[in-house]
This record gives structure tokens, C-alpha cells and sequence, in this order.
């Protein structure tokens, strides 16, 4: 997260991880078509010639936020200036999948402070998803993160295929786990923007407890998330979209340290 | 060799730096749009950074400000417009009108990316269409103001309705919307090719220094092994010597006479002790090429002596075996630079082998030849045309007429313990390091060794050696 209070604005970071071909820069091509137009910018893609994502995909989502209508009187929160509102940035990366990136995948992950998940539902993947979870807990051990300090969704994406783990399974393994899982097929859009509210609310919920944001912005804590699908042109609650979690915790808990 | 810094720290990339307009256009070009704006419309563009810098300008000086301009006070009054537009930044809004005394305007737009103000244009001076005649406040600048003439000049500016600058402007936008989005993607893609190639080396740094350590740490583990082999092989000896000196005094009768079942059992005493002692020697000798501290003392030699020696002390051997033992050495060969009692060495080891493999009435043959020069190595060898005519080098044929060698194996046989019939009762016997003392030899006087098949069988061993005075004879 960057705070600029010069600027007005703030950074988030996002990033969407997994293996080879599991989607991700087909969920940000869903999430770009589903945002309204003035929410978001280009879809800024690097690849190579055979589609595959060089170094990383990137779509910025731009809104102000802070302008939220406000009970008069109320003092639960003391904006920087009420009137103004922040600029909020969510700058939403793919790693590229390929084992042979792994440089770049640390590069992108620096200073992100959340991570989708993005699993490939076949029965076939399950050791590259593991594999490549395995390879995000150790970049981020490079970048002297622990994986459980970092807010990470799961994602069960390509629901379309035959041959995947099936719904019962994976809400078995989801209710087990800690990261709230979602079920998506980025090719049709479905289940996207529920995993990335999913992602929102967790980190939000973590930047919240560790620097009060909704102070500095000037916005109710739980007006947050709402307020930004809003802007984002979402018509759905995001208290509905969030039921569609099968599991896991969808609040930041910190972590008790020896 | 240089060793490359190690760099400890992970390479850092800042995805989301602010970005500058100077940074993502190339100015020249910049011109050149804003001047094909400046063609198609009539309408002056100007373009500035955040701070202010003008950037690009496509414009000419109207006739209508030349003319204020030769009035003092329109002199000044026309300068602070200009100045007023230059600075004037638009709010959130992104555009602005600034008007100016002469009733021309000026159209201020903000250049946004990803939500950040990062420049401005400005379009102007154009004449609104709506104006139809000279405002009062151009007339007020000077008494002595031609109103005419104000007005014939100030009707040559460009008119524009205000759809029609709001639309070029919009076109203007989306175009350098488009140059920014792709200069900043070109801009990203050569920040992360650089970082990734700094990871990548950073990543390949580390990994190579773990393989050294481990490199290093292996070698420490071989010096101590062949350490250990050459002080058990000498410490083996010594007794060894003391067994076979005292076998060959009871032999010899010095501690009394024996019965010839004593002298036999004595001798099959000796005997053994010799074959354990060669096996010792082997051992050490093994020891000292791996450890590097065989010394080879090359002088120059012929190389027919050498093998006619060799001969000689093998023939005993061939005739208890009937085996013939023929040497032929090519009348013009060249001298060597090697170590006599090496190449003794080698070449005993070779033919005591192929006597070893050669059934009785069979031949072994060592056959010396020089090698023509320029046909030495391979034409795909690299500097061929170069090296080939500085290289002279004699070859060393031990042809044997016994079982031969499988193509599978040529390789392996000079494995140190290898045994092409390893099982417990094979028929030859030996230690199986012969050969790979005999290779090693034979690489430390930048020499090759290789196996072929003999014709109509048995085995070929090739050495050659380089001559004295060539450029690989060390």
C-alpha cells in the first residue's frame, strides 16, 4: 500500500497468482469487462507472441472514495478533509505462470498486499496448483513475508470443465482451510468479481487494522468495500456476492507472533 | 578469471512510480502531432508538462496580435493573457476556457493518466464563433486602434464553434491517451526486462555460489581420499617388501636348503607377493595422477626404443603364452618429447593386456607410424585451418588378435576397477586399473587414447602423441 497524502491518493496492490494457463489474465480481462468504463483504465497486457504473459498483466482501478454520505453530527471518524475525499488506486498484477519466471513472479509480488489464488479446477492441475502455492509461500519468504500475514484467496477456476474437483470437495477442503475460497469461470466471467470482492474485503480488512484507513480516507470501516463496487459500477450487494464464499475467513485475523 | 560481485539484495522494481509526461513522449514527435493538429483545424496547440514546460508548439502569430502587439499597452495586456493560459492549470473538471481582451479564447485541457494529472494543452487562439464584432476591450487598449483594420485582422483568426474546438480537443486527448498507454507500456516492459535479467543473475549468483561450496568441498573430500590410498599403498609396502625379500632369502637357501615342495610353496609365495606389490604400485600410481603430483619428465627420446624395450621384456611372457610379439616401426619416424619409463609404462600395460586376451597362436603387434600432417583432428574442430598444419603427431597401434572389445564397453575400459566381465569367475584377472593408469599416463603427455576393432578381430588400442616441436607437445 503507498499513501500519498500530498497527492491525495492511495495504492493498493493486488495480485492474482497461480500456475501456467489457470486464468488469471482471463480474470482480469473479466474484471476489465465487468467495471464500469470510467473505473478503470487500460488493461495494460505484456505477452509474447504465443498469448502467454511475459512479465505481467496490469489493470488499474481508479476511483475517489471518501465522499460517502455521512450522519450529521457523526464523529465516529475524523477525515483528513471531509470535503475532498482520496483518490483510491487498485492496481490489479498477473505473475506470469511459467516455472521458468520465477524472477519476475518476486518482482511482481513485491509490496502486494493481496493475493488471488487462481487454481485450474481439473484433476490433472492438482500438483501444478500445489506446486505453485508452494512457490508463492517461498517468494514471499524471499521478499521476507510470511504467508500467513498476507490476505490470499483461493480461486477454483475453469467450473466448465469436465474432469474437476467437484463443488463437495472443494467446499469440504475450503471449510477446513483459512483462505475463503471461491468458483469462478473467468472465461464466461462467472464467479470473478465475487473472488476479487472476495480479495478486497480480507485486504481492506487487513489495512484497516494495521493503519486505521478508513480514518485517513474519511469513510465508515465497513462502507469501504461497498462504496468501491459502487464506483466500480457493480449492481450487486457485495454482502450477497460475499455468500458465495465456500469457506475460510473472509476478515483478517492477525497473527499471533511467538 | 574475474569473479562476478555477488549481489545480495533482491532486485526492486516500482510498478506504480509517477510517471512524467517528458518520460513517455518522445518530444519530436510530439511536435509533429501537434503540428498536424495545428494543419487540420487552424487552431494553435501547445503542450505542457506538469511543471510547465512547453513541451510542443505548433503556432504562428496571428496578424491580429502583431498588430496589438505595436501598441505598448497591448503589448503588456497580451502578455499577461499569455502568461494567465501558460499557467493555468484546469480543476477536476479537466477543462477550461480563458478568454482573452481581443475576443479570441483559449481552450486549457488537463492530460490525465490512470487518474493522475501529469500535463495540460492548450488550443488557441481561435475566434468563437458567436463573436461579430470587435469587443470594446481590444478598442480600449490604445486610442489610436484602427477599428477596420482590428476587424479584418482579428476575422482572419480561425472561428470555431465551441462543439467544434470541445471535439479537436477530444481527438487530441484520445491520441495522446494513446501514445502515453503505449509509451508507458514500452516503458514498463524495458524496466522489467532489466530488473528480471538483475533477479535472474542475483538468482544464478547464489546458486553458483552453493555449487562452488559444494564444488569445494568435494574436492577437499577427493584430495583426502587419495591422501589416505597413497599413504595405505606405502604403508602396504613396506611390509609387503620385507615378505617378498625374506621369501626370496629361504628361496635362495641362505636359512638352510629346502625340499623342492618347500621351494615350490616358497615361490608361489613370492609370486603372489609380486602381484600384490604391482597392485600396490598400480594403487599409488593411481593415487599420485589423481592427486597430481606424478611427475612426468619429458627429454626427448625415440620412440623405436622405447617400443623395442617393451618388446624385449614382454617376449618371455608371449612365448610361455605362444603368442607372437611383432614390432613395426616406420623407418622416418620423428622424435618425441616424453618420459621414457612413462611410455615403458604405457606400453607394457598395453601389450601385457593383449597377451592377456590373445588365445595361443594368435599375434600382438605394435606398429608405429607418423601421422600425415593436416590430417590430424577433425574438420569440424574448431581453427581447423589453422591448427591442423601446426600439429605433427605419430600414432601407436597395439593390435591383438583375441577377443576383442564390445563397442558398448570401448568407453568404459578405462574407468579406473572397471572390468568389462566383472563377474567373480572371470577368466582374466587383473585389477582394473591398468588401463586408466595407462589413459591418465598418456593424457599427461597431451597424447589420446582411444579402442577400435581389429580386423578380423580383436582389439585395437590407438595412442598418439604429439612430436616434439608441434604446438600441443608441452
Amino acid at each position: 500500500m503507498q499513501l500519498n497524502f500530498a497527492g491525495r491518493e492511495i495504492t493498493i496492490k493486488l495480485v492474482y497468482y497461480g500456475p501456467a494457463l489457470s486464468g488469471k489474465t482471463t480474470n482480469l480481462r473479466a474484471l476489465h469487462e465487468l467495471t464500469a468504463d470510467d473505473s478503470h483504465g487500460r488493461l495494460m497486457t505484456l505477452e509474447t507472441r504465443d498469448d502467454r504473459t511475459l512479465f505481467f498483466d496490469m489493470l488499474p482501478l481508479l476511483f475517489r472514495a471518501g465522499d460517502a454520505p455521512r450522519k450529521p453530527g457523526d464523529r465516529s471518524y475524523t477525515p483528513v478533509d471531509p470535503t475532498m475525499g482520496m483518490s483510491l488506486r487498485i492496481k490489479v498484477f498477473t505473475v506470469p505462470g511459467q516455472v521458468l519466471h520465477g524472477a519476475t513472479r518476486r518482482l511482481v509480488l513485491q509490496g502486494a498486499d493481496g493475493v488471488a489464488f487462481i487454481a485450474d479446477s481439473q484433476l490433472t492441475e492438482t500438483e501444478n496448483n500445489a506446486a505453485s502455492f508452494l512457490d508463492l509461500r517461498s517468494n514471499l519468504k524471499e521478499l521476507n513475508v510470511s504467508v500467513k500475514e498476507m490476505p490470499i484467496v483461493i480461486q477454483f477456476n475453469k467450473r466448465d470443465l469436465p474432469n474437476i474437483r467437484t463443488d463437495e470437495e472443494i467446499k469440504k477442503l475450503a471449510q477446513q482451510g483459512r483462505e475463503p475460497v471461491f468458483r469462478a469461470s473467468a472465461l464466461t466471467g462467472e464467479g470473478v468479481i465475487e473472488s476479487f470482492f472476495g480479495l478486497l474485503n480480507l485486504t481492506w480488512s487487513k489495512l484497516e487494522a494495521e493503519h486505521q484507513l478508513s480514518r485517513i480516507i474519511g469513510i465508515e470501516p465497513q462502507e469501504f468495500v461497498p462504496v468501491a463496487a459502487r464506483k466500480m459500477g457493480i449492481k450487486r450487494e457485495v454482502s450477497v456476492m460475499l455468500q458465495s464464499c465456500l469457506g475460510g475467513n473472509l476478515q483478517y485475523k492477525p497473527v499471533e507472533k511467538a | 578469471m574475474n569473479e562476478a560481485k555477488p549481489t545480495d539484495a533482491i532486485a526492486t522494481i516500482d510498478i506504480d512510480a509517477t510517471l512524467r509526461l517528458e518520460d513517455l513522449v518522445d518530444r519530436e514527435a510530439l511536435v509533429e502531432l501537434c503540428d498536424s493538429f495545428f494543419t487540420l483545424f487552424g487552431i494553435p496547440v501547445r503542450v505542457l508538462s506538469k511543471d510547465g514546460t512547453l513541451l510542443a508548439d505548433a503556432t504562428r502569430e496571428q496578424e491580429v496580435c502583431g498588430y496589438i502587439n505595436t501598441f505598448a499597452s497591448g503589448r503588456a495586456a497580451c502578455g499577461a493573457t499569455v502568461g494567465a493560459v501558460k499557467i493555468k492549470d484546469p480543476d477536476e473538471e479537466g477543462t477550461l476556457i480563458h478568454p482573452c481582451f481581443s475576443g479570441l479564447q483559449y481552450r486549457i485541457v488537463a492530460i490525465d493518466y490512470e487518474a493522475r494529472r501529469i500535463g495540460r494543452f492548450i488550443l488557441g487562439p481561435y475566434l468563437p464563433a458567436e463573436v461579430s464584432d470587435v469587443p470594446s476591450s481590444l478598442l480600449d487598449i490604445d486610442e489610436a486602434v484602427d477599428r477596420e483594420k482590428a476587424k479584418s485582422l482579428l476575422f482572419k483568426v480561425p472561428r470555431a464553434k465551441p462543439e467544434t474546438v470541445q471535439r479537436v480537443a477530444r481527438h487530441l486527448k484520445a491520441a495522446l491517451d494513446l501514445i502515453l498507454f503505449s509509451g508507458h507500456k514500452t516503458l514498463l516492459t524495458s524496466q522489467m526486462h532489466l530488473v528480471s535479467v538483475r533477479e535472474s543473475f542475483r538468482e544464478l549468483t547464489e546458486r553458483q555460489n552453493r555449487l562452488q561450496e559444494a564444488y569445494d568441498r568435494l574436492r577437499e573430500l577427493d584430495r583426502l581420499k587419495s591422501n589416505f590410498l597413497a599413504t595405505v599403498s606405502h604403508e602396504l609396502r613396506t611390509p609387503l617388501t620385507s615378505i617378498i625379500g625374506y621369501g626370496e632369502m629361504l628361496a635362495e637357501g641362505i636359512a638352510g636348503p629346502l625340499n623342492d615342495e618347500q621351494k615350490e610353496f616358497v615361490g608361489t609365495i613370492r609370486e603372489k607377493g609380486e602381484q600384490l606389490l604391482q597392485l600396490i604400485q598400480s594403487l599409488l600410481d593411481m593415487s599420485k595422477l589423481e592427486s597430481g603430483t606424478m611427475s612426468v619428465r619429458k627429454e626427448k627420446i625415440r620412440l623405436e626404443d622405447v617400443l623395442s624395450e617393451v618388446v624385449k621384456t614382454l617376449t618371455p611372457n608371449a612365448r610361455k603364452k605362444g603368442v607372437v610379439l611383432r614390432l613395426e616401426c616406420d623407418a622416418s619416424l620423428p622424435g618425441l618429447r616424453a618420459d621414457p619409463e612413462r611410455l615403458r609404462q604405457v606400453f607394457i600395460n598395453l601389450g601385457d593386456n593383449a597377451i592377456k586376451f590373445t588365445p595361443s597362436g594368435g599375434t600382438v603387434t605394435y606398429r608405429a607410424t607418423p601421422l600425415e600432417q593436416g590430417r590430424v583432428g577433425r574438420e569440424s574442430d574448431f581453427g581447423f585451418a589453422l591448427l591442423a598444419p601446426s600439429r605433427s603427431q605419430l600414432e601407436v597401434r597395439v593390435i591383438d588378435t583375441g577377443i576383442g572389445i564390445p563397442l558398448a564397453e570401448r568407453e568404459k575400459v578405462f574407468d579406473p576397477f572397471y572390468q568389462v566381465d566383472s563377474s567373480s569367475t572371470r577368466e582374466y584377472g587383473g585389477t582394473g586399473l591398468g588401463l586408466s593408469i595407462v589413459k591418465r599416463l598418456v593424457e599427461a603427455h597431451d597424447g589420446t587414447i582411444h579402442v577400435e576393432e581389429g580386423s578380423p578381430r580383436g582389439a585395437v588400442f590407438v595412442v598418439t602423441l604429439p612430436v616434439a616441436g608441434s604446438a600441443e607437445a608441452g
